[in-house]
Order: C-alpha cells, then sequence, then structure tokens
C-alpha cells in the first residue's frame, strides 16, 4: 500500500510565555509531536487551555516556538510564501465590521492573489457553499455569532487550499449550521484536501476524524485512528435482571468477578464483552428475567476523559 | 508583483477604516475651524494681516493634521491585534513587513487626502482675506506631507509593539522633540561645557529633524525657498521612513500574538 504523504509534521514542540514582566515561565506545550497525513481529517482534540489554540497558532506562525519545529509541506511555518496553499479559521473569528460578505471575501482573495477573473465566481460559489448568498450585501455588523463564524469557513477556504485548519469550527452553530460545516469538511477530504481541526465537541471528532491527537496540559496522550483508541477489551454489556437467585449471583461474582448494583428488586452487571454470552447463559439457566440487555462501545468521550484524568493527576503544566 | 497587490489591498482596507474614524473628522473640522478663525486674529493687527492669517493657518495645518497622523496611527496596528483580525491576514501568503507598510501607507493617504482639504480650506481663506498666495506656498504645504508621511511612520513603529496610550506619548515626544532639537543644539553649542553641547548635538543627531519640513516662514513671507532645502526634505523624509518601518518590521516580526 502506497504511504500517505506527511503535510504536517511538529517535531518536539515547545512554548513558554512569560506572564507580566517576571523573570517566571509558564509551559504550555511540553515537546508535542505530531503529524498529519495528506487527505485526511484530523481531530486536535484537548479540554480548554490544554493548547490547542497555542499549537494552532505556532502553525499559523502567528507566535513562535520556544523549542522543537513545526512544519507544513515541508516549509517551516516561520515562512510566509506557503501559506497560499492553507487556509485558517481562528476562533470566534472577527471581521471589519463596516465591509459585507461579499467585500470581506475579495478582501481575502485579493490577498491570496486570486486573479480578478475567478474572484466574483469563487466569492458567489463559496457564498452559496456556507449559504450565505441571501446576506451577501449586508455589512458584518449585523451579523450573528454563527453568520460570523460561516464567513470564516469561506475566507479560509477562499484560495481553494490544500490543507485547512479550522479551531472550533462548530463554535457558535445552531444543530443545522453544524451539520452544514461537517458537510463542507467532509467535501473537502473528498476533494482530497487535508483538515486539521480543533475542537472539544468529540460527537463531531468521532463523526467525521479519521486520526485524531487528545491533547491535555500540553502533552500529547493519545495520538492515532479513533478505532485504536478504543480496543475490543474497551466494549461492554449492561445487563438489568430482575428474580436472580442468590445463588446465581455469588457464581457471577466468584467466576466473573462482576459488580452488581441494586435497582430495587433488579439488579445492573456490567459485563465484560468477551463474557457477556457465558454470563447470558448463566442467569437464563439460572431462571432470571432479562429486563433489558445494552451492548456499549467504548466512545471516545470515556479515551477523553481518562486522558483528562490521567493528566491532572500528574500535575503537568506547572510553572517553570 | 503579488506583493505589491498585498499592499495596495492592506493600504486600501486602511483608507476605509481610518475615514470612518470619528476623531479624523473632529480634527480636520477643528483645523479648518483655526485656519477660519486666522480672519478675526489678522484684524487685531494693523500690520502684517496677510501674514497673521497665513501664519496662522500653516500652524493649524501642521498641528491639526499631526495630530490626526497620530490619534489614528497609534492604534493601527493595536486595533488589528485586540479585535484578532490580524489572524486571518497573517495566516494569508502575507508578510509582517507587508501587512505593516500596507497600514502605513493606508493612513499616509488618509492624512495626505485631509492636507488637501486643510490646504484647500487655507487657500480658500486665503483668497477671500486677499492674502497673496504663491508656489512657496504649495512647497511649504507639500513639505507638511512629508513630515505626515515620517510621523505616520514613527506611529506605526510603536503601535506595531506599544498600548496605544503609550505609543501616543512616544509619537507626540518625539514629534515635539523633532521640532525643537535644532533650538536645543543651539542652546548647548552656547553653553561652556563641552558635555552639554555634545549631548545637545547627540540628541539632535538621533532624533528626527522635524523643521527639515517647516517652510512656513518662507511661504508667509514671500522669502525664497531653496530647491537645494527641498531635496534635502525629499531624501530625509524617504531615509527616515525607510529606516523606521525597517525598524518596525524586525520588531513586529518577533512579536506573538497570543
Amino acid at each position: 500500500m502506497q504511504e500517505k504523504r506527511q503535510v504536517v509534521c511538529v517535531d518536539q514542540v515547545v512554548k513558554d510565555f512569560r506572564p507580566g514582566f517576571g523573570l517566571r515561565r509558564k509551559r504550555v506545550l511540553h515537546g508535542v509531536t505530531l503529524q498529519v497525513f495528506e487527505g485526511e481529517i484530523f481531530g486536535f482534540v484537548g479540554p480548554n487551555g490544554a493548547g490547542k489554540t497555542t499549537m494552532l497558532k505556532i502553525l499559523m506562525g502567528l507566535i513562535r516556538a520556544t523549542g522543537g519545529r513545526a512544519s507544513i509541506l515541508g516549509r517551516d511555518v516561520a515562512e510566509s510564501e506557503f501559506r497560499d496553499q492553507i487556509g485558517f479559521l481562528p476562533e470566534n473569528p472577527y471581521f471589519y465590521p463596516y465591509l459585507t460578505a461579499r467585500e470581506i471575501l475579495h478582501f481575502y482573495a485579493r490577498l491570496c492573489a486570486v486573479s480578478k477573473e475567478r474572484r466574483t465566481a469563487r466569492v458567489d460559489e463559496l457564498l452559496e457553499v456556507v449559504h450565505l448568498t441571501h446576506a451577501a450585501d449586508a455589512r458584518l455588523q449585523t451579523f450573528s455569532k454563527g453568520m460570523l463564524q460561516r464567513v470564516g469557513v469561506a475566507q479560509a477556504l477562499i484560495h481553494d487550499p490544500r490543507i485547512v485548519f479550522l479551531d472550533e469550527p462548530m463554535s457558535g452553530l445552531d444543530p443545522i449550521g453544524r451539520k452544514e460545516i461537517r458537510d463542507v469538511i467532509l467535501s473537502l477530504r473528498a476533494a482530497g484536501k487535508t483538515v486539521f481541526m480543533n475542537t472539544h465537541i468529540l460527537t463531531d471528532v468521532e463523526m467525521i476524524c479519521d486520526r485524531v491527537a487528545i491533547i491535555v496540559k500540553g502533552t500529547i496522550r493519545h495520538q492515532g485512528r479513533i478505532e485504536d483508541f478504543l480496543p475490543d477489551g474497551a466494549r461492554r454489556t449492561e445487563l438489568v435482571l430482575a428474580q436472580l437467585p442468590a445463588d446465581a449471583a455469588a457464581r457471577l461474582e466468584d467466576e466473573y468477578s462482576i459488580e452488581m448494583r441494586g435497582l430495587g428488586e433488579r439488579v445492573e452487571l456490567t459485563v465484560p464483552e468477551k463474557d457477556a454470552r457465558a454470563v447470558l447463559g448463566i442467569v437464563l439457566e439460572a431462571g432470571a428475567e432479562v429486563v433489558s440487555l445494552t451492548p456499549h462501545r467504548n466512545s471516545l468521550e470515556d479515551v477523553f476523559l481518562t486522558a483528562v484524568q490521567e493528566g491532572e493527576s500528574e500535575g503537568e503544566g506547572e510553572d517553570r | 508583483m503579488n506583493s505589491l497587490l498585498r499592499i495596495q489591498t492592506l493600504a486600501a482596507n486602511t483608507f476605509r477604516e481610518a475615514i470612518r474614524n470619528k476623531l479624523l473628522y473632529t480634527l480636520l473640522g477643528f483645523g479648518i475651524l483655526m485656519i477660519g478663525s486666522g480672519v478675526l486674529l489678522a484684524t487685531l493687527s494693523y500690520v502684517e494681516v496677510d501674514e497673521i492669517l497665513q501664519d496662522m493657518g500653516m500652524s493649524a495645518i501642521r498641528f491639526f493634521s499631526a495630530g490626526i497622523a497620530i490619534f489614528v496611527g497609534i492604534g493601527l496596528i493595536h486595533t488589528e491585534v485586540e479585535r484578532r483580525t490580524i489572524f486571518t491576514i497573517l495566516s494569508k501568503p502575507v508578510s509582517r513587513s507587508e501587512f505593516l507598510i500596507g497600514k502605513w501607507a493606508g493612513l499616509t493617504f488618509t492624512v495626505w487626502l485631509q492636507l488637501l482639504l486643510m490646504a484647500l480650506a487655507f487657500a480658500a481663506v486665503s483668497w477671500m482675506a486677499g492674502a497673496p498666495l504663491g508656489s512657496a506656498h504649495g512647497i511649504a504645504i507639500a513639505l507638511i506631507g512629508l513630515e505626515l508621511m515620517v510621523l505616520v511612520a514613527l506611529a506605526t513603529l510603536f503601535s506595531a509593539f506599544t498600548a496605544p496610550m503609550l505609543a501616543a506619548l512616544f509619537t507626540i515626544g518625539l514629534w515635539l522633540i523633532g521640532h525643537l532639537s535644532r533650538d536645543l543644539r543651539a542652546l548647548g553649542e552656547q553653553s561652556d561645557l563641552d558635555s552639554v553641547s555634545k549631548m545637545t548635538d547627540f540628541v539632535f543627531r538621533v532624533m528626527p529633524d522635524f523643521e527639515v519640513f517647516n517652510k512656513t516662514l518662507e511661504a508667509v513671507h514671500g522669502l525664497p525657498i531653496r530647491a537645494a532645502d527641498v531635496q534635502m526634505a525629499i531624501v530625509y523624509a524617504l531615509a527616515y521612513t525607510v529606516a523606521t518601518l525597517v525598524l518596525a518590521s524586525m520588531i513586529f516580526s518577533r512579536r506573538d500574538f497570543k
């Protein structure tokens, strides 16, 4: 199988900030290493203050890393010439309020040297994609947060970039808006583009991302395909039983170390998926009534919460 | 070529933004009012009525134009960073130097335009009062334009790394020193202490010399303005502007946008 090309490479990136004028420094990124491959949707996930936006700003050349290397398409992120191949949507984007949606897109198109002939068609096309055609000639000062977010997405795509970096792209959008932006992101992948997405909305990540990195307190805790985070062993089945005889309950506790929770006359059991068939056989044989049987797949949320708890307990991100 | 297009785009947008600044219209209004009020002031004197009228007008042009250059200029970069509009711009193939030059060019164009309006007001008032008008007046006003170009570059420099209040203090301070440094050096030369004269000479050489752009006296009193002085002022303005913008770019390129 042909190996996919690495388009974003972050190698041991460290970032320190000086809060105030003192010599004390606060380390917000602790040797972050990650790779993004061509044509994939990469989710960069973490709680607030984990360092997601700092990492993205380093990639955009808005802040400089204290240590390590970061490159996009093989070019150092400090350069500006290759930026005609990347698009960026910042978190809570803000635009010149006196311009209209159409004018601001023309402004960005000119900055990206989109040809005059192509510009008008491209602006109209993108206004259509983000469903803003009806408000194309209204001043941005009259726009809602969700509408500004759509303008942000459109400006990130104005020059048809190869890689698109999105910081919280679903922020401020209603469910319909979120679906529309998800569809835009999926269409970008279908067109062979690469998408790097900062977010903490895990359902979106599970739905559309190919690969994920979880960052907690400036350290990458997990990185890879979502399936790789959720091994088979992590799957479980929840059983709610009625009239479970005491000897059967004791047998389950002895043989399978299953914890039982009483729910009035009923009991609830959480059984690892590999034991589910055997446990079900025992309870049926004992004459218990199965009230419900719910198979659970460990979600990204479980992995995320575990990673956050691990990060908290290790007490990283202290002042240096 | 693309670089020029980007600078032009940023400059055009800066112009659009600047002409929405209410402070610009307030200062422009006061400037024109001061130019007009020269007519009243001149009636208080029986001699040199035209000179008083035009001296007052030229001073108003210089003072209020500088006010516009400084107070609109100091927020130039700060506002972009504060509102985070700079994030989307710098993520495009725009270098930080291009961004600064675009902002400087846009504001310089704006202050030149308001200078033109004040110059028209000055010409109208002079014409109505019957005061003489000649090419010397035009040259003196054009030199104010060069002074404003340097002043906008200084405001851009300070705006690139500090908050508007400090940027205003620094720019106003340099503008005042720039108009007084010649007098300061002349005073130092009369001092008995060698260290004092050396210090005032040093200040004169390091600080901008805005008096190089001041030909009000010659214009108002009908004295000739030497071509060499004008050439010197042009070279000085260009050199000072380029040096200031290079320094601003160096500082700005090292800045983190948190």
